[in-house]
């Protein structure tokens, strides 16, 4: 699978070609071992793994977060050096800066770009009722569930109307209920405004659920040892989704894979 | 007992403890027949206080006037030489080890020296004062300018903003806090700065009053004078906490 023909990666959004990671120099740990995928655009990608396994570590690198030794990444196009302005980044933690409401945390990657809070407000009041954080607009942070933060981090990166979102593990730290609450939303959001997604996770049934395709890396150093294409009819919906057979087919898989048994 | 009760007992609880200790010492005066030369009772203190408040009045705005002045500019300097060991690793290798160094020498022994260079005036204690004052607010405001959550600064880093933006929106507002801590530290010992350059050089403040009432034996007049010194450290000092109340998110 680490044949990628000339045409897939012109298509690319992100394409990553044997990429390695070293932390500690040449003779540290290896996090990466010539990791390779495409992903084209407007697909749903997630990437799933066993701890450590540096899926994470890709994802950094792939946003112009992380340096890596060997191999190649480029996003629309661009040769991934520093961040690129078309992706949005979504973290575990939802980083929010106490000091500011829920609204102009939104606002904060538009400002970096130069736009004025005024200009914004028409797209913050938006983002927000798309958000179902309507009441919460002037809100602090430490006045919000985690799962509402989680949200904020989520519609700061979507305000900028990005054409790539990496999310890193974004649900990671929430509890079920709101977990799937979030997927569903994410869904949805994606299903109206169709973007390239690479979603790190470790929840199997939150990959299947969500994406087109599920990568699975191996154990350190992490290498893309499977591509699963999630063949489940859009749009998708909590119950019906799930109740599929081909879902528990994908499921049964993907934990044989991961060594779950 | 209503939690609005047990609120106002709880007010009351530092007055009463303090009108106990007077009461303390205002029975011990008497009973034990101390001079009132070595130990005047509150009574005798709070007499004095009523009596010289004009001249405390006038002695005060002199150390307030020294004390603000150097506290303004050690602030001003504390700033900037934070923010110069923060952001050039050459001024991290020279200027900070030089602030920690001149905090070793005891501030107390210069103060002859600056009388000397400086004058019997304002100047001298101003310079007091900012040397008291400095070295908390710039080890403090350095702390705070240190403090930056990795996190925050990879998030600030992904949506591509620039050094100055990620100064005037994530460093700046993390650092703030710290800042006013080290303000907090810094006021009183600027009081006390003041204090000690007027005992060693000076005809006028507090403390040219203390050791004036002092020689003169009017004790009472010394404890009415160290009462004044310390309303003009507790106003300041609340002054900064009325401050802090801005940057409320420090515990969020």
């Amino acid at each position: 699978m680490n044949t990628l023909s000339t045409s897939d990666q012109i298509d690319a959004a992100i394409s990553v070609v044997r990429v390695s990671k070293y932390f500690g120099g040449e003779n540290g740990i290896k996090a990466l071992d010539e990791a390779s995928t495409v992903i084209k655009d407007q697909e749903f990608v997630a990437l799933i793994g066993p701890s450590g396994c540096g899926k994470s570590t890709l994802l950094r690198i792939i946003g112009g977060l992380m340096s890596y030794e060997g191999g190649e990444v480029s996003v629309l196009g661009q040769d991934v050096v520093e961040p690129i302005d078309d992706v949005g980044i979504v973290f575990q933690t939802a980083n929010l800066l106490p000091w500011r409401t829920v609204e102009k945390n939104l606002c904060l990657g538009e400002e970096v770009r130069g736009h004025s809070l005024k200009a914004l407000s028409d797209r913050i009041s938006k983002m927000v009722k798309l958000l179902g954080l309507d009441a919460f607009g002037r809100h602090y942070p430490h006045e919000l569930s985690g799962g509402m933060r989680q949200r904020v981090a989520i519609g700061q990166a979507l305000i900028r109307n990005p054409r790539v979102m990496l999310m890193d593990e974004p649900f990671g730290a929430l509890d079920a209920l709101t977990r799937d609450h979030l997927n569903l939303e994410l869904l949805n959001i994606w299903e109206a405004q169709r973007k390239t997604v690479l979603l790190v996770t470790h929840s199997i049934v939150e990959a299947i659920f969500l994406a087109d395709r599920v990568l699975v890396m191996s154990e350190r150093p992490g290498r893309i040892v499977e591509d699963v294409k999630i063949d489940l009819p859009r749009p998708r919906d909590a119950r019906s989704t799930r109740e599929l057979p081909q879902f528990n087919e994908y499921l049964l898989h993907l934990n044989h894979l991961l060594g779950v048994f | 007992m209503s939690s609005r009760y047990r609120v106002g007992w709880h007010l009351l609880q530092a007055p009463l403890f303090f009108l106990l200790l007077g009461a303390i010492w205002e029975f011990s005066v008497h009973a034990l027949d101390i001079r009132s030369y070595l130990l005047p009772p509150p009574s005798a203190v709070f007499q004095a206080l009523w009596q010289s408040r004009a001249l405390l009045w006038t002695e005060g705005l002199v150390t307030l006037e020294e004390v603000l002045w150097g506290f303004a500019w050690a602030v001003l300097v504390g700033i900037a030489i934070s923010g110069l060991i923060y952001s050039a690793p050459i001024a991290r290798r020279t200027i900070y080890p030089l602030v920690i160094a001149l905090q070793g020498i005891p501030k107390v022994a210069l103060a002859p020296l600056i009388i000397v260079w400086a004058g019997y005036g304002l100047l001298s204690k101003v310079i007091m004062v900012f040397l008291f004052a400095l070295f908390p607010i710039v080890i403090s405001t350095l702390g705070g300018l240190n403090s930056t959550p990795d996190h925050l600064t990879e998030h600030f880093r992904a949506l591509r903003a620039s050094p100055w933006f990620t100064f005037r929106h994530l460093r700046l507002p993390v650092a703030l806090p710290y800042f006013l801590d080290g303000c907090k530290v810094a006021l009183p010992l600027a009081v006390i700065g003041a204090v000690v350059g007027e005992f060693v050089g000076s005809s006028k403040g507090l403390g040219n009053l203390i050791l004036f009432a002092t020689s003169a034996g009017k004790t009472d007049l010394t404890f009415a004078t160290l009462i004044a010194v310390t309303a003009i450290s507790l106003i300041l000092f609340s002054l900064i906490e009325v401050l802090e109340r801005l940057v409320w998110w420090r515990s969020k």
